[in-house]
């Protein structure tokens, strides 16, 4: 069954995102508090980027929030329909850096890598769509 | 996202209810620095009651941070839960902020 809602692209956004995904994710068990927030956190920073970014010049849009899950894994589907970006483009933030060195960006990708197993990104003229795919069971 | 500021002589807590991301981070980074600039510079910031923070929160703390050790004092994190503590730990900033378990031991370690 595949759980969708739509939003306008604005940081508002982010928590009613943050907690649809907990309210879909709280129907099944397997699901367990570090997988929810990785794929919370992996979903708000890429509505991040998209809110500060995707719609940048264009009247404000909306953001396409839709989610499968079954008892291995969930897909996350986020659509956007402003501009295209590329999420390999951008570089890896330092990570040893000392204080005044310390990046301030660029952890959003990151911390998007860090947690989901398996991201795809896809544009069409019908729009931009990252898929993320979050495993449960190590053995699959 | 709430913030409560508890002033003590060793260091001052700021303690966040809610969660911060790039929509509440903003407030929190204003407060944090208003009150770096009205003298306080040694500041916990107890993460104990939030749920939540993306790579924002860590830009608010940075900015808080750099400027506490700037005027000679420090930020220190106190009671992160479980998924916050994972998002300071994989961006290495455990690694250049005293994190504790909970505000007496951060409090503490003022002291040392």
């Amino acid at each position: 069954m595949i759980h969708q809602i739509s939003r306008s692209a604005e940081l508002t956004t982010l928590s009613e995102f943050r907690k649809y995904i907990a309210l879909i994710c709280s129907q099944h068990p397997e699901v367990d508090e570090n997988i929810l927030y990785d794929m919370q956190l992996a979903v708000d920073e890429a509505c991040t980027n998209i809110i500060a970014h995707g719609y940048k010049g264009m009247n404000a849009g909306s953001i396409i929030l839709s989610m499968e899950i079954n008892d291995d894994y969930a897909e996350i589907n986020l659509t956007d329909f402003g501009h295209a970006f590329e999420p390999s483009r951008s570089p890896a933030p330092n990570l040893d850096a000392g204080l005044e060195d310390r990046p301030t960006g660029g952890f959003g990708l990151f911390f998007i890598y860090q947690t989901m197993d398996n991201i795809d990104y896809t544009t069409n003229v019908y729009g931009n769509r990252l898929t993320f795919i979050k495993r449960f069971n190590n053995n699959v | 996202m709430d913030i409560k500021f508890i002033e003590n002589k060793i260091a001052d807590t700021m303690a966040v209810t809610g969660s911060i991301d790039a929509l509440t981070a903003a407030v929190l980074t204003d407060f944090m620095l208003l009150k770096v600039g009205e003298g306080h510079h040694n500041l916990i910031v107890d993460l104990s009651q939030v749920e939540f923070m993306s790579s924002a929160g860590l830009r608010a703390l940075l900015a808080a941070l750099k400027e506490c050790r700037n005027k000679g004092g420090d930020l220190r994190i106190s009671g992160a839960q479980p998924g916050v503590d994972k998002v300071l730990k994989m961006s290495g900033f455990t690694n250049i902020l005293k994190c504790f378990p909970n505000n007496q031991e951060a409090l503490a370690s003022f002291s040392e």
